[in-house]
């Protein structure tokens, strides 16, 4: 039988896209490559996507399990002609106990919350909360506004159920000794197939307050960032965003007032109301400290929506963009901050940076008009410099947006060859045919294309 | 195939599940950020067919992409959506097509019959220099004679005169892809002259004021006519996906403040009922699901008493089993009360 009939038997007639209908998963939300997926195929549950799996495996094909299909660093790009797996429908909940809920991987990280009880929350909150996956979360190690206090996706996943390349189902959990489960956090879908979670549910703190202060420049802006942990305090977030990306925002749906300042910090603070207090009083004086100044705001859930709308507010002024993702430590910000802005101007690129403050995770966003080839090559030299310039003070090539097939080349820079073989034979051993999203984020396939070759090797 | 607007969309997905074909099928081809990449990347979806152009998408979208001008550039109504559509203008028309459909072997109509089991003679009504024009939108003069009686009622008993004009909007023509006849349709309205032009379809309110119509909406009208009427019941409100585009559903429910309703919110009010204009009678699959959706969310809020202000929504919601009034039918109540 053919594949795609075999396909069609297992998961029924719609639930298989082929035809040019199959191109609508061409890329995700990194869209400077274009793949062409040979089909698409949407398992409705568990049972038909281990069936499906299997047969993709028993026949050798090569595939890609997506979940919604935003990642940033093209992590679900079929560049080499792959099979896609959808398992957006995989949305269940299967169970609540206690502080743990159990999902598919294809909920959209918005549902946990929703369908806890209302006093937990599920802590890890990337911007694309709304639409982003727990499968592709966990793949990606999504971080997001609460990183600062409570971790990363890694320290919010219990167990997982994985289909492994052998077609075997297994449940892992932590142990004490060479545990399995957390080499799947982040692992962009190259081990095996995340089917099932288990994630941990947060209390909801009894207090939580929202401070945003502006600052004349971003040096300050990072001064303050470094002063507040110096001080003690550990927020429960510490987003910054600079003039360019406020100017953005304020073009876009997500305008919330922000006057045209250097830089906007935005400041969440949590726990009991005198502990709350304590810390207001403690980042105040920061703030004076570093020539910040308090701004009041009429509603507070619009200056955070601005944030966690800036990457698409970037629609406003240009249909596509570069999104980087490397962590500095924090003391370092300043510097960094500064040299972006350098290298902006010596490469003639517009950047935007709007970002994870409080755990240094930058994001410059760099404008590049699709149509222009010579534009996205300027982009991803700007962003090649600014990936150097990180990991020369001691940050990593990426934070939380993953490798993808944007990031590959910086792998070899940031680990060395003898931890990138390392690595590979990790790869081997779970992946051994090498079917399960070839080309992300170990690399090692031949660029076709120009994009790709600009991408993939140091010219 | 492109139309030049689909460059704006980076993406970024944010719109999926604000969708109602995306959350009942989860398949890209029947999601926003599909739809408009099939455009981009020229590709003739089945997608351009099942949306519902219910436009929650734009305003899920952070971008700004104006998604309602790029599906009605690619969308071909069929041959039988044209005729519904040019039978949709001519209610009294329609009304007597329907009336003899009945024994008519077209499957549209017997579809159409299912939906509408009892279509009705519009209403027709004038006087002299009136101060209110009544406009009920085509489905609701043929499916809801009842509710425009009721507005009628109410407006009089205000000591207002009324006439009644019947006809379509041109939405249903617009969401289609008929886009230059739905601009024939609206522009007759622009020059509805002496009185205000007051809309029962809120749906309709909206099309029309986006085209530049000086229209309101039926609640907003009767806030500045509201003194000590008084509805004492428990229910819930159904936001039409294209009034709670420009924000009416605050007029309605302000009206039902005034009235002393105890309102019972339902999870996401403007979440599609399935409708979907004449969706349900295209594509029942996935309509049936999102009304399930819809109807789930209703059954979660406790009251089986719904509000809704355009008829396309109201039928859905009668068909899953709910109790569904509009504001004048409310507002009419209060009138016999005053009377006895
Ligand atoms: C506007 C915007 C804002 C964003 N903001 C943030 C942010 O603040 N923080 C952040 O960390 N990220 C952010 N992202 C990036 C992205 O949303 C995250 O990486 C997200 O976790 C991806 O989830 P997804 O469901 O879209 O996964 P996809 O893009 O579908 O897949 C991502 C990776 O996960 C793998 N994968 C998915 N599901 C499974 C599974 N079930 N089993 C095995 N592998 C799987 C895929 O193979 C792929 O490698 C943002 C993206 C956008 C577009
Ligand atoms: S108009 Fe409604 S159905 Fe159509 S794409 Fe937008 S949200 Fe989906
Ligand atoms: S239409 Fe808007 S929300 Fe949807 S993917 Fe495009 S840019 Fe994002």
């Amino acid at each position: 039988m053919r594949l795609e009939e075999h396909l069609r038997k297992i998961v029924g007639e719609p639930w298989v896209i082929s035809g040019k209908e199959r191109k609508l998963y061409a890329y995700d939300g990194f869209t400077a490559v274009e793949g062409d997926p040979e089909l698409v195929v949407l398992p409705g549950n568990e049972e038909e996507a281990v069936k499906v799996i299997r047969l993709l495996l028993e026949r050798g094909v090569k595939f890609i399990v997506r979940g919604s299909g935003t990642s940033l660093s093209g992590a679900t790009v079929p560049v080499g002609g792959e099979v896609i797996v959808g398992l957006s429908r995989l949305n269940r909940v299967y169970s609540l106990e206690g502080y743990e809920m159990e999902v598919g991987p294809g909920i959209a990280n918005v549902m946990v919350t929703k369908n806890a009880p209302p006093h937990l929350f599920y802590a890890p909150d990337p911007s694309s909360y709304v639409v982003s996956s727990i499968g592709g979360n966990i793949s990606h190690d999504s971080g997001g506004v609460h990183v600062v206090k409570y971790g990363t996706t890694f320290n919010s996943v219990i167990s997982l159920r994985v289909v492994l390349s052998n077609g075997e189902v297994e449940d892992l959990s932590y142990g004490p000794f060479l545990s399995a489960l957390p080499i799947f956090v982040g692992s962009e879908g190259t081990l095996g197939i995340i089917l099932r979670v288990r994630l941990r549910l947060y209390p909801r703190p009894k207090t939580r307050r929202s401070l945003f202060a502006v600052f004349p420049d971003v040096r300050s802006a990072g001064e303050a960032v470094v002063g507040i942990f110096k001080r003690g305090v550990i927020p429960s977030a510490l987003e910054m965003m600079d003039r360019n990306s406020i100017k953005v925002v304020e073009m876009s749906r997500y305008r919330a007032g922000i006057p045209d300042v250097g830089a906007l910090l935005l400041i969440e603070l949590d726990g009991d109301e005198e502990e709350v207090e304590e810390q207001e009083e403690i980042v105040n004086g920061v703030l004076t400290d570093t020539g910040g100044a308090r701004l009041s705001v009429a509603d507070e859930g619009k200056v955070w929506n601005a944030r966690k709308g800036a990457f698409p507010a970037m629609g406003v002024i240009s249909p596509a963009y570069l999104t980087l993702d490397c962590n500095v430590p924090r003391r370092a910000l300043p510097e960094v901050l500064e040299e972006v802005s350098r290298i902006a101007k010596r490469r003639g690129v517009f950047i935007a940076n709007v970002f994870h403050a409080g755990d240094g995770n930058l994001h410059p966003l760099i404008p590049y008009d699709p149509s222009s080839p010579e534009s996205l090559f300027r982009a991803i030299q700007a962003s090649n410099e600014i990936v150097k310039e990180a990991l020369r003070v001691g940050g990593v090539p990426s934070g939380e947006h993953g490798i993808g097939i944007e990031k590959v080349k910086f792998m070899g820079l940031y680990h060395g060859e003898a931890e990138m073989r390392v690595m590979r034979r990790i790869k081997d051993s779970f992946d051994p045919r090498g079917l399960m999203n070839p080309c992300k984020l170990l690399g090692g396939c031949e660029p076709k294309t120009e994009v790709t070759r600009w991408l993939w090797e140091w010219d | 195939m492109g139309v030049g607007l689909e460059d704006s969309c980076v993406h970024c997905g944010f719109c999926l599940e604000a969708c109602p074909t995306y959350v009942v099928t989860r398949s890209e081809v029947h999601s926003p950020r599909g739809r408009i990449t099939a455009v981009k990347l020229d590709v003739d979806s089945q997608g351009f067919d099942t949306c519902m152009f219910c436009r929650r998408c734009e305003l899920a979208c952070p971008s700004g992409v104006e998604y309602a001008r790029i599906i009605t550039k690619v969308r071909r109504a069929t041959p039988e959506k044209i005729l519904m559509n040019s039978l949709l203008e001519r209610p009294r028309l329609a009304w007597r097509v329907l009336k003899a459909g009945k024994s008519l072997n077209s499957g549209l109509i017997q579809r159409v019959r299912l939906s509408l089991r009892d279509p009705q003679e519009p209403l027709e009504y004038r006087e002299e220099s009136p101060e209110v024009i009544l406009f009920p939108g085509c489905l609701t003069s043929l499916a809801y004679r009842r509710t425009v009686e009721n507005a009628l009622k109410f407006l009089k008993a205000k000591g207002l005169r009324v006439s009644v004009l019947n006809g379509c909007c041109g939405l249903a023509h617009r969401s289609e892809g008929q886009v230059e006849r739905a601009q024939e349709l609206v522009r007759r309205l622009t020059n509805v002259k002496g009185g205000t032009l007051v809309s029962l379809s809120s749906n309709c309110t909206a099309h029309m004021r986006e085209s530049g119509v000086q229209v309101l909406d039926f609640s907003e009208y009767v806030l500045g006519l509201l003194g000590q009427e008084r509805v004492e019941l428990s229910l819930t409100v159904h936001d039409p996906c294209h009034a709670n585009m420009i924000g009416l559903g605050k007029a309605t429910r302000e009206v039902l403040r005034k009235l002393g309703v105890n309102l019972v919110e339902m999870e996401e009010p403007s979440f599609e009922c399935g409708a979907g204009g004449g969706y349900f009678l295209f594509h029942p699959q996935i309509a049936e699901n999102v009304m399930e959706l819809k109807a789930e969310k209703i059954r979660r809020s406790g009251t089986n008493l719904v509000v809704s202000t355009n008829p396309s929504c109201s039928l859905v919601l009668s068909f899953k089993g709910f109790q569904v009034v509009h504001l004048a039918d409310l507002l009419a109540q209060t009138v016999t009360k005053s009377l006895e």
